[in-house]
């Protein structure tokens, strides 16, 4: 085409077309991951392992609480070269999580070849500069590389002989010692051995419960079920049309991934506040004379924040097949949904549902106690009047209520599967 | 003349449910050192006679005499100390999939090692070094550390025998040792198996789906229908009319190479 | 001829089958139960003089009580008599004649009548080994339903059973809606307090995150946010080890195929369930409620305490169905080894179970961070003591800062924990 003989132009190198270069420029990129996931590993793993000695000897010895004792710079300084290091040496435990070792490419690994490993991390794995060949700088001038683990063949190195065994070791002895240090007090040891007494009068309603206040609870217990039931019936309504928009495989393109991103995160952030909370909250705004209304408020926001979740997880991983063959015979988008989703889901959503009913009987009884009506408040009432009798025949119908809704729940369920 | 090795006399074995018949007053004995192959349908109670053996299923009626010692009346301790002289290899391996090779392959010397020893694990050098040497004979020495649920059917399988090796067996079962694999795996699983026939003077009793392998490593086969003896004798003796009469009139006899 | 409910067969059969018809008679008479109570409550609520408390106090004269449960049995009888029982729909049978194709109605109310002469009877025909007086003297049967293939159903929502169902979730939505006092016009009418409340919360006052706050005090000392951060992951953490380590054991005993069959064997495994069942179903901050009485209200001891025991009986409970559910193989090829029971367990069980009991531990753990941010609210401790101070203080800009730093915490735990899961499955 151009005029020269065959055989006379070179054929354009890979790089220079843009596709080209963009596979080169993220085939460095997963590279240069790969290694700062090691890095990072290591480094975080120091960093706790510093925060929590500093932490456990300020309790013990200074009586304070403090995190690093040190100018943050030291700290920071210290973990970075730290973690570099102990990577040089060859079995950290970053690369023990990934499954690799440094070892010498050719020869012996010499000292000197370690210590040109740690220099040019330093001047070149840092900055990234050295990502730029595959493998990277560091590793090509040193003559180090990193290789998958030992051969099946060979024995491993039992764990108290690698830095990276022991260094899980220490880790987890230091974080029991200084949690257990932070969290027991001589004082209340003592009280557990001496002072069980104080909780003699909940285990007499074992025996003796108090009947007068039968007819009272079973009342409020009535108030806690239809609690149950309503925030499931309502969170139902609302999260079945929101968990198809919270479906990864059925929102795409540049409209439906922003929604789907939004609300996976939105309910996600308001699965993890305790419906507790949210019954402070909605207390607050409907004021504390209609508790049980706040309390259905704050089951129905975490109910739809799991529900969603549950429904999206399900419809995500519904089989494709169906949805091929329906597509195939010319439907639209709505038959497709009535005719190759609807039937894959409708059992199981019935079961989460009925699961989220069961949860929510627990959490009824639960909101009551920041005053969200309902068996819950009856029963903190009784412990803040100290009638500890009563409180334990309240629990025990607790017990039998929650039991009961259990086992049916999960009849049902295995019912339906 | 000596009393035979181990002799099987009235066996008898009924599942208590459904009234079912597995075995039904089963005698015949062995000698030291044969290679009896037992065929016939599924269902036919091969299985159920391997178990009654070792008493993983304890029979009904009837005796079980192994080297002068009856079996079948044993307490449960001095029975587990003739089990460790019984290997044992399985249609589906039944092996811990989560632990490595050796580990499993360990398990088999578990019957000679007191119980504290055993609970934290603690297997001695030695028993370590027959568990590779073990592993080294089965062909599987470099998969030594490796995960079981990483290794094929055949590989699997050879763990099976290595651990049955570390007991040091005097007579191995094999309940259908190749009915879960190819071919060309079966051969070298049931060459194995030979080997440990001729060489070690184990006596194996298997069960096998396909007559054409029990005809090649059979020193005798019994066959077995609706939990009866049918036929008792060399593997030569064995012709169509027989065939046909093990496994019904409709059966085609499938060669195996 | 078929077996019929109630009439000859092995006399277990004959228990099963009662016992479903006792059940589906039990739920008919809960239906109607429900269905009386509602409209007592519906017309106490409109009709009756005396004002009805918010809770829904239901008032009934001492007669009432024997008077309605009499008539919601009378009602259950001749709806079954009549043929058109939601209980008998939902164990699958339904009223059919021993010879012929229909039931006359006369033939209906008459067994309706000698249901109530059949019923004292019970334990003669029952011993007799025969079905019902009143099924036998009107010569009809209860038969399994099944669906005529010639007829196909019509829409669920279009039968008599789905009226029966719209009308009682209609009547549960009614009595429900008026017992917890929902009131859609207190939410628009205090919206803007509540907008308030947001609005500081989310404008979030971090001035106390790593500055002890001088006001809080706690055991003579001043906490930050962080701080109590730090020691509510720590009392999760505690919890987690010292319940999983109680519970490992325990879920062996607790697990069918360990335990083996013998009566010393049931009896354990009996204990150990019936432990877990119950301790589970009291909530961590019930039990809290009880450690703050025993150990110090406030002590974060009695928070540990009351999540360690409600962990013991979850992860028992989870640890144990993983036991059951091991693959027997292994544990046969021990026992053929000439292993003992413990070594089966050790050797066989447990190297099965052991990735999945993981799993759980972390997956609890996971949990327990999320409770331990709340427990304080009875006394147990760790940064709700901050939040419930602040939020008692109406100080709601710092309530906003601990549950910010609450969110982010729950919210890494449950990714680092479901991250470590997925590579340990």
């Amino acid at each position: 085409m151009t005029g020269y003989p065959e055989g006379y132009t070179s054929p354009r190198p890979e790089w220079t077309t843009g596709r080209g270069l963009y596979n080169a420029l993220a085939r460095r990129a997963d590279v240069a991951a790969k290694y700062f996931a090691m890095f990072l590993l290591d480094a975080g793993g120091l960093a706790a392992l510093w925060l929590l000695v500093t932490y456990a000897y300020a309790w013990y010895v200074l009586g304070i609480t403090a995190y690093i004792l040190v100018p943050w710079w030291v700290f920071a300084l210290g973990v970075v070269e730290g973690a570099i290091l102990w990577e040089s040496l060859g079995r950290s435990w970053g690369q023990k999580a990934l499954g690799r070792e440094l070892t010498p490419v050719s020869g012996e690994a010499t000292a000197i070849r370690r210590l040109l490993y740690f220099v040019l991390w330093n001047l070149f794995g840092l900055t990234g500069i050295g990502f730029v060949l595959v493998p990277p700088l560091h590793e090509r001038w040193s003559g180090l590389g990193l290789r998958r683990e030992r051969p099946s063949s060979q024995a491993p190195v039992p764990w108290y002989r690698t830095s990276a065994g022991l260094f899980v070791a220490v880790l987890l002895v230091v974080t029991l010692v200084s949690a257990l240090g932070v969290t027991l007090t001589w004082e209340s040891l003592r009280r557990l051995f001496t002072q069980a007494g104080q909780t003699v009068e909940f285990w007499r309603a074992l025996v003796r419960p108090d009947t007068t206040i039968l007819l009272d609870a079973m009342r409020d217990m009535i108030v806690t079920v239809f609690m149950a039931v309503l925030a499931t019936l309502f969170a139902v309504a609302v999260s079945v049309p929101l968990s198809f928009l919270a479906a990864r495989n059925l929102m795409r393109g540049p409209v439906g991934r922003p929604i789907y991103t939004i609300l996976r995160g939105a309910m996600s952030i308001a699965r993890s506040i305790e419906p507790i909370v949210w019954a402070i909250i909605f207390l607050v705004w409907v004021t504390a004379l209609r508790s049980p209304f706040a309390g259905i408020l704050a089951l129905w926001v975490h109910s739809i924040a799991d529900l969603v979740k549950l429904y999206a997880e399900r419809l995500e991983a519904i089989d494709q097949g169906p949805i091929e063959a329906i597509t195939a015979t010319g439907a639209g988008r709505l038959s497709v949904l009535r005719y190759a989703i609807v039937p894959q889901i409708v059992n199981p959503y019935i079961s989460f549902t009925l699961y989220r009913w069961d949860i929510n009987i627990r959490m009824a009884t639960v909101v009551g106690l920041v005053g969200g009506g309902g068996i819950g408040q009856r029963l903190i009432n009784y412990i803040w009047g100290v009638q500890y009798r009563q409180a334990g025949t309240v629990m025990i119908l607790i017990v039998i209520l929650v039991w009961a809704i259990d086992y049916l729940s999960a009849r049902l369920r295995a019912k339906l599967a | 003349m000596p009393t035979p090795y181990l002799v099987i006399d009235g066996l008898t074995k009924v599942y208590e449910r459904g009234q079912v018949h597995a075995l039904r007053g089963l005698s015949f004995s062995i000698e030291k050192g044969e290679f009896l192959v037992v065929i016939g349908l599924s269902g036919s109670g091969k299985s159920t006679l391997l178990r009654c053996i070792n008493r993983l299923i304890e029979p009904t009626e009837g005796k079980i005499w192994l080297d002068g010692t009856d079996v079948t009346r044993l307490s449960a301790k001095r029975m587990r100390r003739v089990r460790r002289r019984i290997g044992m290899i399985f249609q589906q391996f039944n092996l811990v999939d989560r632990a490595t090779t050796v580990r499993n392959v360990l398990t088999g010397r578990l019957g000679y090692i007191p119980g504290w020893r055993s609970l934290l694990g603690l297997f001695s050098s030695q028993d370590k070094q027959t568990a590779l040497a073990n592993l080294e004979r089965v062909g599987l020495r470099d998969k030594a550390y490796a995960r079981v649920d990483e290794l094929s059917g055949g590989q699997r399988q050879r763990v099976g025998i290595a651990r049955a090796l570390m007991q040091k067996p005097e007579i191995l079962l094999a309940d259908e040792p190749v009915s879960a694999l190819d071919p060309a795996t079966s051969h070298s699983i049931m060459q194995y198996l030979e080997q440990m026939n001729r060489q070690d003077g184990v006596t194996v009793i298997a069960s096998l789906h396909f007559l054409s392998l029990a005809r090649r490593y059979g020193t005798r086969i019994i066959a077995l229908k609706d939990g009866q003896l049918v036929f008792d004798g060399p593997p030569k003796t064995i012709d169509n009319a027989k065939f046909k009469e093990i496994y019904g009139e409709d059966a085609e006899e499938v060669e195996v190479r | 001829m078929s077996p019929t409910p109630g009439g000859a067969g092995a006399p277990r059969d004959r228990l099963k089958v009662l016992s479903r018809r006792a059940f589906s008679f039990l739920l008919d008479w809960m239906a109607w139960g429900y269905v009386a109570y509602c409209v007592m409550y519906l017309l106490n609520y409109y009709w009756y003089t005396v004002h009805v408390d918010w809770w829904g106090t239901l008032t009934l004269p001492s007669w009432g009580w024997p008077v309605v449960i009499l008539a919601t049995l009378e009602l259950a009888v001749w709806c079954r008599s009549l043929g058109r029982s939601l209980g008998q729909r939902a164990i699958g049978v339904a009223l059919r004649p021993v010879a012929g194709e229909r039931i006359s109605v006369g033939r209906r109310v008459l067994r309706g009548f000698l249901w109530h002469l059949s019923v004292p009877l019970a334990p003669v025909w029952i011993a007799r080994g025969e079905e019902p007086l009143h099924d036998r003297l009107t010569q009809v049967g209860l038969r399994t339903e099944t669906p005529d293939p010639e007829r196909p159903g019509r829409r669920a929502i279009l039968t008599q059973w789905g009226f029966v169902s719209l009308f009682l979730g209609a009547l549960t939505m009614c009595v429900g809606w008026l017992i917890i006092g929902i009131n859609l016009q207190v939410l628009i009418r205090r919206a803007p307090q509540a907008g308030r409340i947001w609005g500081e919360m989310l404008r979030p006052d971090f001035r106390y995150f790593t500055a002890p706050d001088p006001v809080f005090h706690l055991r003579a000392l001043s906490y930050s946010i962080l701080d109590l951060t730090v020691v509510t992951v720590f009392m999760a953490l505690v919890a987690t080890v010292l319940g999983g380590v109680m519970a490992f054991p325990l879920s062996f005993l607790g697990a069918r195929n360990v335990m083996g069959f013998s009566p010393a064997g049931w009896a354990t495994y009996g204990v150990i369930r019936g432990f877990f069942n119950v301790f589970r179903s009291i909530e961590t901050i019930i039990w809290a409620s009880i450690f703050a009485i025993w150990v110090g209200y406030g002590t974060v001891l009695a928070g540990i305490l009351a999540l360690t025991i409600h962990t013991i009986a979850a992860l028992g409970k989870l640890y144990s169905e993983q036991v059951e559910g091991v693959s027997p193989g292994p544990l046969e090829a021990v026992w053929a080894a000439g292993g003992s029971r413990i070594q089966v367990v050790r050797h066989a069980v447990i190297p099965q179970v052991l990735p999945s009991f993981w799993a759980f531990t972390l997956y609890r753990w996971d949990i327990n961070v999320r409770m331990a941010t709340v427990i304080a609210l009875v006394g147990g401790g760790g940064i709700g003591d901050m939040l419930f101070y602040y939020k008692n203080q109406g100080d709601w800009s710092k309530v906003g800062a601990v549950v910010m730093v609450i969110v982010a915490v729950v919210w890494a735990m449950d990714y680092i924990s479901g991250r470590l899961r997925e590579r340990i499955a």
